[in-house]
């Protein structure tokens, strides 16, 4: 059985749904694995944003030392941080991300083509010997 | 001085010159606007750059431009937090959403929510929550084009006051260039008005440390030197009243305190004899984090408690991953990389922009007042003792006073191109969510193309009057009265309702797949629906229509709602997605085509994930 996607077939094996796109072959378990390595990063990132973001507040309401000693003319810890290098650790993460994300997506890429090719095999190695 | 009566010539001819262009382009966009694809999402085919530059114009509201260097001036340290949120929301964006959006590779959030749960309930939800989102998010819009207009003409047409002038001129404009234009007209429009206010931005703190001898440190230290002071309108008989604890009247501490010159109308005030009449004074700022110390310029505390610190933090960090016209841009690129490429040079664009905004709050706070002393500063703006009555006069005030004519007019074309191109997204949001998401869908589903376009045209036009009835209605309704910085309010309101409407489903409809069409419901309604309460809350509190005493005021005097009802919107998916189980059976297709890349390989290997020019037609 098969539905389409704008030019996405997919189609309903006897090991899954596959999607197809031009020659390339997207399974089940392809699709698992990217989930998992997008997934994996994503939290990562996300997880090192929340508390670098959330300890500013944090620091703000228990720290003395970081709201109310200056550092630099008046610059405390904390307006120096939330007006100037705040902006500089969301420029290194998002660009850290990026990067890594897209390595992630053209090996995975590579790896779907090759689970793919090995389902495919495999179904036909089982249709012959059926 | 360029002026006629109140009239600002120089920076009116400015912002004709935006307005002109802005309308040109739309009319010479027209022609290459054929398909539904082109008038919602520019054919798909909008580039890293100009999609980069086009999010951050539309993001870059009234709020942004006028409003962070304004809350920066008025609250220092709690100021600069709403740069620093709106600016880190972006991340949320690009690490959850940014590229799974594309991926699936539909035209509105509400597309999203139906391909992801498979029910036309859960997208009548969705638009529902993209409207309520969106005109929350067009009315500070509009109260900034009534004000501006205010400040910088003071004359009304039609016999409408000069408020109702700024906001039917600014509508009308808007209505027309989305209309014609649609998106690929929007988008233009946005790349242009986003760079012209960066660059108006970025001059106001050029001039600020060449005319105006800024040095960032040392200013710093010289504003927090003294105490943070805010303004007050008071009546004399509250300026007069004896404290019986400390044998002190309000009026001691105001004659210590203000200048011989900004007394004189205070003591005349008193001399009348008139206990309610009105005159504004300065008045030493609590510290509502920390009570027990000052309250100074450099520390946090002029705005927030502690439970509003983070719960402010949180609502401007997943508002903006939550925001219908910001999410809507991610389908017009033409992969999901590119969509991820996009997110950060939005993150450099706008991190820039918001790096200067507090400069010019600070630098305001010491050149306004040296040119207030120096019987220099500027006419249209009121003062009490060199501070503005009206923080959100900032900009245009330090621009005049720094470049004159000429720079006070590339602000205020700066603020027009905000409104603009912030309308012009949330009008097309809306437009889309309507004709697209509705009349597409469920009314007349075999509807020819030509006539799909002149549904979204006319939604454009029905969602321009809507914005004109709401800023009609702000002042009507006292909301300026109960609100001293109420841009900045409005737009957070609006981050609040995305981030417990949306971003809950969005996380959770793309990172785990037992989610459920009747989990994503509750979650959208416990989060959306809470928001909603809160804010509702909040405003009868604001106008004193909840009294003083007991649990009403205490829901009212919540801020910002994000801390409570962006968990309990998780909370509720989850819980109910486990005890309902009823996955849709398609979940594998589903899953594919948010995480699958066969789509993504094949157009790389067809070259076909490139962008093309914006003026081309066709759709992918």
């Amino acid at each position: 059985m098969a539905s389409s996607t704008d030019e996405r077939i997919f189609q309903t094996t006897s090991r899954g749904v596959q999607m197809m796109h031009g020659d390339h072959i997207d399974t089940v378990e392809s699709v698992d694995v990217v989930f998992r390595a997008q997934r994996k990063l994503s939290f990562s990132f996300a997880a090192v944003f929340f508390i670098v973001t959330l300890s500013i507040p944090a620091m703000s309401v228990w720290w003395e030392p970081w709201y109310a000693v200056e550092i630099w003319g008046g610059f405390t810890a904390n307006y120096l941080f939330v007006s100037l290098l705040y902006y500089v650790f969301l420029w290194v993460m998002a660009y850290t991300y990026i990067k890594k994300a897209d390595k992630l997506d053209a090996s995975l890429g590579d790896l779907a083509d090759e689970i793919a090719a090995k389902t495919a095999a495999e179904a036909a190695g089982g249709e012959q010997r059926g | 001085m360029s002026s006629v009566g109140n009239l600002n010539v120089v920076a009116i001819i400015m912002v004709i010159i935006v307005t002109v262009f802005t309308v040109g382009l739309a009319i010479l966009v027209r022609r290459f606007t054929r398909t539904t694809a082109d008038f919602y999402l520019a054919g798909r085919k909008v580039g890293t750059f100009a999609n980069a530059s086009a999010i951050s114009g539309d993001y870059l509201s009234a709020a942004s431009f006028l409003g962070v260097a304004a809350a920066v001036y008025a609250s220092g340290l709690d100021g600069v937090w709403f740069a620093a949120g709106f600016a880190g929301g972006f991340i949320v964006v690009v690490l959850f959403i940014a590229s799974a959006l594309r991926r699936f590779g539909e035209y509105t959030v509400a597309d999203f929510a139906y391909g992801r749960f498979g029910s036309n309930r859960i997208r009548l939800v969705t638009v529902v929550m993209v409207l309520l989102t969106s005109l929350f998010y067009m009315a500070p819009q509009m109260y900034g084009a009534g004000t501006t207009w205010t400040v910088l003409v003071g004359a009304g047409i039609f016999g409408l006051s000069p408020y109702n002038t700024g906001v039917l001129i600014v509508a009308a404009i808007i209505m027309f260039y989305v209309a014609v234009g649609g998106m690929k007209a929007t988008t233009l429009n946005q790349i242009f008005q986003f760079w012209w206010l960066w660059t108006a931005m970025f001059l106001v703190v050029v001039f600020a440390f060449t005319v105006g001898n800024f040095n960032y440190p040392q200013a710093l230290q010289e504003v927090t030197d003294e105490d943070l002071l805010d303004v007050r309108t008071v009546t004399v008989a509250q300026l007069t009243e004896v404290d019986p604890e400390t044998g002190e009247a309000m009026i001691d501490g105001v004659r210590e305190r203000m200048s011989d010159r900004a007394l004189e109308p205070v003591e005349a005030a008193i001399e009348t004899g008139d206990p309610e009449a009105t005159v504004g004074v300065t008045l030493p700022a609590q510290n509502k984090l920390h009570t027990l110390r000052k309250m100074w310029f450099n520390e946090p505390g002029h705005r927030y408690d502690g439970l509003n610190q983070f719960s402010m933090v949180l609502a401007l960090v997943l508002g903006t991953a939550g925001l219908p016209h910001i999410l809507n841009r991610y389908y017009t690129n033409p992969s999901g990389q590119a969509a991820r490429r996009s997110t950060f040079w939005v993150l450099v664009f706008i991190g820039t922009f918001y790096i200067l905004a507090p400069i010019a709050g600070l630098a305001g706070k010491l050149i306004i007042d040296d040119a207030w002393r120096a019987g220099m500063a500027p006419e249209n703006a009121a003062y009490v003792d060199g501070l503005l009555v009206r923080s959100d006069a900032l900009m245009p005030t330090i621009a005049q006073i720094l470049g004159g004519e000429w720079l006070m007019g590339a602000v205020a074309a700066g603020a027009f191109a905000a409104m603009f191109s912030t309308t012009g997204g949330l009008l097309i949001a809306s437009a889309s969510a309507v004709g697209h998401d509705v009349y597409e869908k469920y009314v007349n589903p075999d509807a020819p193309e030509i006539k799909r376009v002149i549904v979204g045209k006319a939604s454009v036009l029905f969602f321009s009057l809507v914005a004109l009835g709401i800023g009609f209605g702000i002042p009507a309704a006292g909301l300026d009265v109960a609100y001293p910085s109420l841009i900045a309010m409005m737009v957070t309101w609006a981050f609040s309702l995305g981030a417990g409407a949306f971003v809950p489903m969005l996380l959770t409809g793309i990172w785990w797949r037992q989610t459920t069409e009747r989990g994503a419901i509750t979650g959208m309604i416990v989060g959306g629906g809470g928001s909603l309460f809160f804010i509702i809350m909040n405003i009868l509190n604001q106008t004193g229509r909840l009294g003083a005493e007991g649990i009403l005021p205490f829901l009212g005097s919540l801020t910002f709602p994000t801390i409570f009802t962006f968990p309990a919107a998780v909370l509720a998916i989850i819980i109910v997605s486990k005890i309902d189980g009823q996955l849709p059976k398609n979940v594998d297709e589903i899953w594919m085509r948010i995480h699958g890349t066969a789509s993504e390989r094949h157009e790389k290997d067809m070259g076909t994930d490139k962008a093309s020019g914006v003026f081309s037609s066709g759709q992918k």
